[in-house]
């Protein structure tokens, strides 16, 4: 009962925090001195045709009732239209979002299959060689600037090893050549229930670099994490007792330490995702990762503000999802329910 | 339980398994275009374009990045060639015009198909251009002059005057000159541009587009002038925003064809095997404003004192990599209209210095401000270099980078002492005529518009516009009055003629048949492209 309580707590903040968002990011794109009408007829627009996208854009009336207009939109699903590309906002987000989740898929597995064996086999290892290489990995995993990790990892791949494709999502070649039917909007899924080989290998070989980039800085997180829950969990009795009946150090680590470390690991993978959508922004636009990031990176460069709210509102809704995750998770744990 | 603990680690193995064959076979991922496959011979030109290819497909409305797309999948009447300043007769075989000016003739090719398979006629050319001024958008002014489109017979179209105009030159326009199917645009369903679909009758068709990413354009079998000769198959543009993934694919020669890349980039590829380095003039140029409404810059001497401290050759030199050319004149390189003999200013801070004590200006009096776009480097480091320059000469000079429209919001301000004393901005041409320089940038204005130094000189009105009007029947005598408009533009200096852009394009070496044609920026007729290795 407790638990729902919590939740139903939670999920009303996570709410205002939301309402929040969006009045904040509505005003500011509004102060911003630039006029959307001018965008919205183009550079050399006659003043007749900029009065004209005035009216045809509510921009005339007070900004309150565009508030509301917006807000009211926005209860519909309506977030507006781009002014660039005077498609509707919602549309886009459609394009561009199924390929940047497939990325954040990615690195997240990644993040789990690497840095949790890393951070256990490091705790295990404790002060020797495999846990310096380990504290040595993964601060430079954190630390190191994701544009240059990316820039350097197409120089060795593409340049010189002639390896792996410098980007994109798919060989245009390829997409030529072969029908990719569209059952979910995800490439890598829909390639994968195609059955295609030949479109399987190369939309996977695509994905190797950009998610590799990303999956850099929660491997670091989830190894160091995992290392130092671990430490300390191993230095609980009950490890000490489990050890005094023999019981075989494999098991001892990695089924009664490991998952009882597990719900802080999962915390800080929930929130490292958030930091990895805002990371994909970059990377996909040295990737040309046809994703939410590279069309943010235009439409922040274009004031595009109906775009830039659209991403806003969507990335303040993932943060505020995750967090509520991590939230539930803690709070499922029966070691924290009051 | 114990069977189900063996079956879960055997399960995990088997994970582990299917990742690392994946992995492997992903490595194996560059190689995948030698896969044999029946079509293997199809020959694809690839353009990796630094924005995104197009955003709008409507002919009518789109005026911007699109032209590179929509001039292979549509076309014009006419294409200009300033090389020549002849026309290429596309749709229209031949045309005339009536003597005072007013009436155009068209006589229309006959056996074009369009893409949807009907077969172009006037009324269609007729539907196009009405529908372009009918929407009022983009750059359907190119059309105001036009009262009345006439469909004579199914190959004559007459386009009626209010008053003289270079309808040749509006026609080849590369912005809302394009020829449309009326059959496909008219039993369109709503949104069918919007949704990627074309009607036009060019040498390519439309095969799929990614929005805002790629296009990919396959040929279209019943084009009027044929297949004979050699061709590509298909066309790629694909946005490629990074400028070092664009000069890596041109190094592997992934791409066949690129630009806009930084100087040190275009210097390392002049050293690779199999790319080429072209560089072309571009009609673009930067132009600093004076705003001629506020003190001091109302006096003509302050405004030659400043344009003879400005550092045109380090300009040239180190804000755009050397790929300029100090303009002369406000018409650039290689445009009709342009003259070597017109007076050009250089760097001669004595002379400024004298000019400005003729004008009573104090060392250290002066104080300007200068905008210029935001995240445009090469207007920032010109601003700069000029910057350095004056201050040398007791001027100080603020610089202040803007969003576009705010920048000409602050243009716009009723008080002329609230605007900016120096604007910076490029211009390039919507119709291919000196006019187009001449008129926005310098015409008196009753509402400002484009002209960023409020220049209002009668006489250099008259001139321009009685060239405009004859050079659609006289275009020698037209460019002769458009040089000497110019001549007035300099000597009273309501600008600094900064310099006229170049453009480099990287080529790779086995993709022939290329020539740019600067009257259609960017632009890539793929038509006549062909690969030769």
């Amino acid at each position: 009962m407790l638990v729902k309580n919590y939740i139903i707590k939670r999920l009303l903040l996570g709410l205002m925090v939301l309402f929040g968002v969006i009045l904040i990011t509505f005003f500011l794109t509004r102060v911003i001195p630039s006029n959307p009408a001018a965008q919205w007829v183009g550079p050399r627009a006659t003043p007749e045709q900029i009065q004209q996208a005035t009216v045809e854009l509510g921009l005339d009336k007070p900004i309150y009732i565009q508030f509301i207009k917006y807000f009211k939109d926005l209860l519909s699903g309506n977030l507006g239209y781009s002014l660039r590309s005077k498609q509707p906002v919602i549309n886009e987000l459609k394009t561009y979002l199924p390929p940047t989740l497939e990325l954040i898929f990615m690195s997240t597995i990644l993040a789990v299959v690497i840095g949790i064996p890393l951070g256990v086999n490091a705790a295990k290892k404790k002060d020797k060689a495999l846990d310096h290489f380990c504290r040595f990995f993964s601060v430079g995993a954190v630390s190191l600037p994701t544009f240059w990790v990316a820039l350097f990892l197409q120089l060795i791949f593409y340049r010189w090893l002639d390896l792996l494709p410098l980007g994109g999502q798919l060989d245009t070649r390829i997409k030529m050549l072969y029908e990719i039917p569209d059952y979910t909007g995800f490439l890598f899924l829909d390639s994968l229930l195609s059955g295609n080989w030949v479109v399987i290998k190369d939309v996977f070989s695509h994905m190797i670099l950009p998610a590799v980039t990303i999956a850099l800085y929660p491997i670091g997180l989830v190894a160091r994490m995992t290392r130092s829950a671990l430490l300390e969990i191993l230095s609980e009795d009950y490890i000490k007792a489990a050890r005094s009946y023999g019981l075989k150090e494999r098991l001892v680590l990695w089924r009664y330490a490991l998952k009882n470390s597990l719900g802080t690991t999962v915390t800080v993978l929930a929130l490292s995702i958030g930091y990895t959508l805002v990371n994909t922004f970059l990377v996909e636009a040295i990737f040309s990762w046809p994703g939410i990031g590279s069309y943010i990176a235009t439409a922040v460069v274009a004031l595009d503000y109906p775009a830039i709210m659209g991403v806003t509102l969507f990335s303040a809704f993932s943060y505020i999802l995750l967090n509520l995750t991590a939230d539930i998770i803690i709070a499922l744990d029966p070691r924290v329910r009051v | 339980m114990e069977v189900f603990r063996l079956m879960k680690r055997k399960l995990s193995l088997l994970l582990v398994f299917i990742l690392l064959t994946g992995v492997l076979a992903g490595c194996g991922g560059g190689d995948v275009s030698d896969d044999p496959s029946p079509q293997d011979e199809v020959e694809i030109a690839y353009y990796a374009y630094n924005s995104e290819p197009i955003l709008n497909w409507d002919p009518s409305v789109m005026f911007s990045n699109g032209i590179i797309v929509l001039n292979n999948i549509y076309e014009t009447l006419l294409r200009f060639d300033p090389k020549t300043k002849e026309f290429d007769y596309l749709l229209a075989e031949d045309y005339s015009v009536s003597e005072d000016g007013l009436t155009w003739t068209f006589n229309l090719r006959e056996g074009v198909k369009f893409h949807d398979g009907t077969e172009m006629t006037a009324e269609d050319v007729k539907f196009s251009i009405d529908r372009t001024m009918e929407l009022g958008k983009g750059a359907s002014y190119i059309w105001a002059a036009v009262s009345e489109i006439v469909a004579v017979d199914d190959y004559t179209v007459e386009f009626k005057l209010s008053y003289p105009s270079p309808l040749d030159l509006v026609a080849s326009s590369p912005y809302a000159a394009f020829i449309m199917s009326k059959d496909a645009v008219e039993n369109a369903e709503e949104n069918w541009f919007e949704n990627a679909n074309e009607a036009g009758s060019g040498p390519y068709m439309l095969e799929s587009a990614a929005m805002g990413d790629e296009v990919i354009m396959t040929t279209f079998e019943d084009y009027w002038n044929g297949w004979e000769g050699d061709h590509f198959d298909k066309v790629i543009i694909k946005k490629t925003s990074e400028t070092s993934s664009r000069r890596q694919m041109i190094e592997k020669g992934d791409a066949d064809i690129t630009q806009s890349l930084p100087s040190e980039d275009v210097e390392a590829l002049k050293e690779t095997d199999g790319v080429e380095i072209v560089v072309e003039p571009s009609f673009t140029n930067l132009i600093g404003f004076f705003n001629t409404e506020k003190q001091p810059l109302d006096n003509p001497k302050v405004r030659q004192a400043l344009s003879y401290a400005f550092p045109y050759q380090d300009v040239v030199d180190y804000a755009v990599g050397g790929y300029a050319k100090q303009s002369i004149g406000v018409i650039p390189f290689g445009h009709w209209g342009h003259s070597d003999d017109l007076f050009q200013y250089t760097k001669d801070l004595d002379k400024a210095k004298e000019l400005l004590d003729e004008a009573g200006i104090q060392d250290g009096e002066l104080k300007l401000l200068l905008t210029y776009m935001s995240g445009d480097e090469s207007e920032k480091k010109s601003a700069e270099l000029y910057k350095a320059e004056l201050s040398k000469i007791g001027v100080e000079l603020e610089i202040r980078a803007m969003p576009w429209e705010t920048q000409w919001e602050m243009a716009m301000n009723e008080d002329p002492a609230e605007r900016q004393d120096i604007f910076i901005m490029y211009w390039w041409p919507d119709t291919s005529s000196p006019y187009s320089w001449l008129y926005s940038l310098y015409h008196s204005e009753e509402e400002i518009l484009f002209n960023m130094s409020y220049y209002s000189n009668e006489e250099f009105d008259t001139i321009i516009d009685n060239a405009a009007e004859i050079s659609g029947t006289d275009i020698e005598k037209a460019e002769e009055e458009f040089i000497k408009a110019q001549e007035i533009l300099i000597e009273d200096s309501p600008s600094i003629f900064m310099y006229d852009k170049e453009e480099v394009w990287a080529i790779n070496s086995t993709f022939k048949g290329f020539e740019y044609n600067p009257s259609y920026p960017l632009v890539v007729f793929f038509y006549d492209t062909y690969r030769s290795k």
